[in-house]
């Protein structure tokens, strides 16, 4: 077998893509700024025009992609592999460029433990040092049968050499993945770990205060954030604004923040299904949605703020929505990343 | 008033967008729905896409990247990612010419 394809694009920038690899992968590895955002064949941001070769789809039916599109030649770089080398036009921009290139390795599941009734909280192990900055997300690549998927860290990259990474994986009922992750994975199994992916990282040099929204699985990128603030010495003040289902959904987010300043980060959480309160979980959270809780509750003027976000399309678009429609905050200071 | 000419009526066939860029101005897409013409700015208000280069729809045009929709009469946002209008131009056509009042 060939050591790999070569890449060129019409800009004139080449890269060589493993046996194997994803055009977006392949190039992001070699410090390339390709346009992407979910790496999950969703959002459409990693678009490419095919000039020259062929390439395997890993999900043909990917709906970040027109059937249109597709007969004018445009293909998704995070679902290509290439059977050939390859040329191809594609976005690029600085904003892309990966501070800590990806890379790929075996990773063994060394604990788990549930956060609630349908979040299981899962640490890996790698040999080599968990790189990657707060808020970024990993592609878990499982075998037979194979099938990938992207989760957010929700730990802070440890000490220096330290291998760990921990996710934090919603059950989706009748999901592929994560009910095999949260089922069949007990401490010893192995997967390979691709990272670390995502634009919608934390921004150590901005100063403004922070606002960080999660919905559901949101959780983890949104905590490892918080986390980071929590172990800098100045870091800004932080909101951390949670939407759950039920009562019953919600984490005990000031434990799971742990050793932060609880001083610092101003927790809330709403439900927005009040209706599903029982007795062992009675309602004791406002009831609404995240967006308009938020609304009703951050101090102050919206622009003076940086946004964090995670979780369903859903809720992204509410909130961002919101904040630009109705508050003329900046988009460059709404960082996201729809759990597609 | 000051009207501006973009382009001549038979450049821009029946359901199809014209990208011109005239002097002091952002470029700008001319559409053509069934025989009437509109106007609005050609660079996405999301991102840095050329709406021209979408797809267009029951009235509507499909940004080419992240596919955020537009109304093409009145430039409302109508999907995500977009939620900024795009903005439009009162347009009228003399001697079949295209032009837009500033
Ligand atoms: C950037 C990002 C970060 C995320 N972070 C988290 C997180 O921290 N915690 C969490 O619980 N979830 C997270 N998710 C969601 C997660 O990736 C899965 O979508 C979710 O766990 C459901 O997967 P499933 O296999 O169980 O469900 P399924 O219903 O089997 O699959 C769901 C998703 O997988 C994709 N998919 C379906 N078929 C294919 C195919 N043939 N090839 C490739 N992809 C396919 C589609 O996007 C689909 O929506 C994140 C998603 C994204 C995009
Ligand atoms: S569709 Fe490829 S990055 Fe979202
Ligand atoms: S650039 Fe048009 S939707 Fe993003």
């Amino acid at each position: 077998m060939r050591a790999g394809f070569r890449i060129e694009l019409a800009s004139g920038e080449a890269f060589t893509c493993a046996p194997g690899d994803t055009v977006l992968g392949a190039g992001l590895r070699h410090g390339l700024g390709l346009a992407y955002e979910c790496n999950a064949g969703a959002c459409g941001s990693c678009k490419l025009e095919l000039l020259a070769g062929t390439v395997h789809e890993v999900y043909p039916d990917a709906p970040g992609l027109r059937p249109k599109e597709r007969e004018k030649g445009k293909r998704l770089a995070c679902q290509c592999v290439p059977l050939e080398d390859l040329r191809i036009k594609m976005r690029t921009g600085a904003d892309y460029v990966p501070a800590i290139p990806p890379s790929r390795r075996t990773a063994r599941l060394v604990a788990r433990r549930a956060v609630t009734h349908d979040l299981m909280e899962l640490t890996f192990e790698t040999d080599d040092a968990a790189r990657f900055l707060p808020g970024q997300y990993a592609l878990l690549h499982l075998a037979a049968p194979i099938a990938t998927r992207a989760y957010s860290m929700s730990n802070v990259p440890g000490a220096a050499g330290e291998g760990r990474w921990q996710f934090i994986v919603r059950r989706v009922p009748g999901g592929l993945v994560s009910a095999r992750l949260c089922d069949e994975f007990t401490p010893g199994a192995t997967l390979e770990l691709d990272a670390p992916y995502g634009i919608a990282h934390y921004r150590a040099g901005v100063m403004r205060p922070i606002v960080c929204v999660a919905g559901g699985s949101g959780l983890a990128p949104m905590l490892a954030i918080v986390r980071e603030l929590a172990a800098r010495a100045e870091a800004p003040p932080a909101f951390l604004f949670y939407g759950g289902r039920s009562a019953r959904d919600v984490p005990d987010l000031a434990a799971e923040i742990g050793a932060a300043d609880p001083a610092r980060t101003a927790i809330s959480a709403v439900v927005s299904m009040p209706g599903l309160a029982s007795e062992e979980h009675p309602l004791t959270l406002p009831a609404g949605l995240v967006h308009e809780h938020l609304a009703r509750s951050l101090p102050g003027a919206f622009a003076a703020y940086e946004y964090y976000l995670a979780g369903p399309p859903p809720m992204i678009e509410a909130c961002v929505r919101m904040l630009v429609a109705d508050h003329g905050v900046p988009p460059t200071q709404i960082h996201f990343d729809r759990f597609f | 008033m000051p009207s501006v000419m973009l382009c001549r009526v038979e450049e821009v066939a029946c359901g199809t967008a014209l990208r011109v860029e005239p002097e002091g101005l952002p470029p700008l897409a001319v559409f053509n729905l069934d025989g009437e013409f509109f106007v609005m700015d050609d660079t996405c208000s999301h991102g840095e896409a050329s709406l021209c280069d979408g797809e267009i729809e029951d009235g509507q045009i499909d940004c080419p990247w992240h596919h955020a929709r537009f109304c093409i009469r009145t430039g409302k946002a109508l999907t995500f990612p977009a939620v900024v209008p795009q903005k439009t131009y009162a347009v009228s056509v003399e001697a079949g010419e295209v032009r837009i009042e500033l």
